[in-house]
């Protein structure tokens, strides 16, 4: 399991940690490539239904973060 | 499945510091738990989409609000933690109705065979397939060596 490298899908609310993200990209700061991030306008956009489908879809672990 | 695989984290547009960490914690924590095989949870995945999307949850938890300040239909008041034990026991009974519904459609038709596939104990599915069958999505289609079966409609 040494050099498993996960999928992980994060739904980050635009206004917050979309652009935290963003400032830690412009800020030059080392975060793991694992994580397809998909943008929302809110976090309280992301229905339950969205992480099951994510799971079927084989991902390996799902990160909500506004 | 392992509830530790969905994580929820606040971050605000200024902590860059902070996703990074949040990231580097989440990433580790999978990379913990190995991959997620999705077809072993197929099942369990199938009722668990049909529960969440069912109108029964979707509409107490759209009144959540509603009937915690201003009361339900009969004017009786719901203080915020009894009514979200309602909810969980609701969840727990619709994701157990759902879960003998895909075992009926996977072809495990009579009680007892259910029970081998889901686990539920024998009471508790006939209880749960009287509610399926008023609700119109089982139906009884007869004997077989004296056991009843059933299909989804």
């Amino acid at each position: 399991m040494g050099d498993f490298e996960p999928k992980i899908v994060a739904f980050l609310c635009n206004w917050c940690a979309y652009a935290g993200a963003d400032l830690a990209g412009v800020s030059r700061l080392q975060y793991p490539p694992n994580i397809r991030t998909v943008r929302v306008m809110c976090s309280g956009r992301v229905d339950p239904l969205f992480i099951l489908e994510a799971f079927k879809d084989g991902v390996d672990g799902v990160l909500v973060s506004g | 499945m392992g509830k530790d695989r969905i994580h929820l984290a606040w971050v605000s547009s200024a902590e860059a510091q902070r996703f990074v960490e949040v990231v580097t914690r989440v990433t580790d924590s999978i990379k913990g738990q190995g991959k997620f095989d999705s077809k072993a949870f197929a099942f369990e995945l199938a009722a668990a989409e049909k529960t969440l999307a069912g109108e029964t949850l979707r509409w107490m938890v759209g009144k959540e609000v509603k009937i915690t300040t201003k009361g339900d239909v009969y004017g009786r008041k719901w203080d915020k933690k009894s009514f979200e034990i309602i909810i969980d026991s609701v969840l727990e009974r619709e994701y157990q109705k759902n879960l003998i519904f895909q075992a009926i459609k996977d072809g495990f038709t009579s009680v007892r065979v259910i029970n081998k596939k889901i686990g539920l104990d024998l009471s508790r599915i006939s209880y749960l397939l009287a509610d399926l069958e008023k609700t119109g999505m089982v139906e009884f289609t007869g004997m077989e060596e004296s056991k009843p079966v059933f299909a989804v409609l």
